[in-house]
């Protein structure tokens, strides 16, 4: 499947997944899963940060449209977005990554996908709490939700990969 | 100038990135407190076909909840009309009563989204300007009170419930010699429970008093239920207590609220609107 097509069609799932049905879950404990995320994460190795960012802005603008959250999520994306290639560098192979590979875990292995993944998620999480509640005071509240949201967050991305990877890389 | 161009090449993933936060922050902080662009909001119409088609789906999971509630409310009014009552004095010439006046009507509406779990929560409802819907009105359901239009669209509308930060609803704490008055306001923890600021601790506030709009503003009747009392604390260094209520409705679970219509209003601002400003 082109490249293209294929992201512009996850594009439309995990926006659409993301609010109509994971933001209107109500769990408790102040849990709140994400998986726009995930998708700023598998956008392949060789996109540059500006279209990438572009491409998270609009995400976050058709989440927030939906959910009435007014540049919340657009807001966390966008710097998601922006800190991905600088984590990718920090945590990728000393001659560079291959493009043939996706950045997922099946492709670049569980443990680079744990930590790399799981730092931009905490940082995405902690930002979107953090603007979210907007008050210093409340900073035990804001890491409890980054630290619940984010774990849970995290498994629901590792089930999610093995669902799409297992039907696209099996041509 | 060269300079500059090589300044821009150089930083040009931090400009664009420092951009696209500042919209998006933009748009995050001027909407809290007054709306500018319906098409940023779900009363767009792609974003409120897709939330019908969604509450088509889900409206039926709480149905049996909901109806078992209307028809409670049903038998508390139908056990205040007169024709049902047994009439003890009879023969006396009823004459049609003009001591009270309407002042306020009210407009069904059905809540077609809704989230508990932000900071701030908005409702969309069914209803817009096409029924009489403006902004500032209140919307309430039966149990309490819900929140307050804040924006308006030709059939929809956005309530910006008790569930957000700076929501600030008059209400008062039912006491038995006198009531207090205060401020509603939610802490973003928990939806079923609430804060009210600005109580004087000179007055020892029993557990679970029943706490009610004031109806100051014109938006509220007076005497509407919002919660009861679950928590009293005295704040440290100030006079004041810092009380917790429960809300007397779940957010969680609503469907049909009401909204209000002040037949008065217009009379009131135009009143209050006399009083000289001070400088």
């Amino acid at each position: 499947m082109n490249v293209v097509y294929k992201h512009t069609i996850r594009f439309v799932i995990f926006a659409f997944l993301q609010a109509m049905v994971f933001n209107q879950l109500n769990i408790g404990f102040g849990i709140h899963l994400m998986i726009q995320p995930l998708y700023i994460m598998l956008l392949p190795f060789e996109l540059t940060v500006i279209p990438m960012m572009g491409i998270a802005f609009l995400m976050g603008l058709v989440i927030d449209i939906i959910s009435n959250t007014y540049g919340l999520n657009t807001s966390s994306l966008v710097l998601m977005a922006y800190l991905r290639p600088i984590v990718f560098k920090f945590y990728g192979p000393r001659e560079g990554y291959d493009p043939l590979k996706e950045p997922n875990s099946q492709d670049m292995g569980a443990s680079w996908f744990t930590v790399v993944y799981g730092i931009l998620l905490g940082l995405h999480s902690f930002w979107f709490f953090l603007l979210e509640i907007f008050e210093l005071g409340r900073i035990g509240f804001i890491l409890q939700k980054t630290i619940f949201s984010g774990l849970l967050s995290f498994l629901l991305a590792l089930l999610i990969q093995s669902f799409i990877l297992n039907s696209t890389q099996k041509k | 100038m060269r300079n500059l161009i090589a300044f821009l090449q150089r930083f040009r993933i931090f400009l664009v990135f420092a951009l696209l936060q500042f919209l998006a922050l933009l748009w995050y902080t001027t909407f809290l407190s007054f709306p500018r662009n319906q098409y940023l909001t779900t009363n767009n119409h792609i974003a409120i076909q897709l939330l019908e088609w969604e509450h088509d789906l889900t409206k039926h999971f709480n149905l049996s909840k909901n109806n078992t509630d209307l028809q409670w409310e049903n038998i508390y009014w139908r056990k205040r009309q007169p024709q049902f009552m047994y009439q003890l004095s009879r023969g006396k010439v009823k004459i049609s009563d003009t001591l009270y006046e309407q002042q306020y009507t009210y407009i069904p509406a059905e809540v077609i989204n809704s989230s508990v779990n932000r900071r701030n929560n908005y409702f969309t409802l069914n209803v817009g300007a096409a029924q009489g819907i403006k902004r500032g009105m209140g919307v309430f359901c039966q149990q309490g009170v819900v929140g307050i239009i804040h924006y308006v669209s030709k059939h929809y509308s956005l309530v910006k419930t008790v569930l957000t930060k700076d929501i600030n609803i008059d209400v008062s704490i039912r006491m038995k010699k006198t009531d207090l008055p205060g401020l509603l306001k939610w802490d973003g923890q928990d939806p079923r429970y609430g804060m009210i600021t600005g109580i004087n601790n000179d007055l020892r506030i029993k557990k679970w008093s029943r706490v009610e709009t004031r109806g100051g503003s014109g938006i509220f009747p007076k005497g509407l239920p919002v919660g009861k009392v679950s928590f009293t604390e005295p704040i440290e260094g100030e006079a004041l207590w810092k009380v917790e209520i429960r809300f007397a409705a779940d957010y969680r679970r609503l469907q049909r609220v009401y909204v209000i219509k002040n037949l008065h209003l217009a009379e009131q601002t135009a009143l209050e609107a006399r009083i000289p400003e001070e400088d």
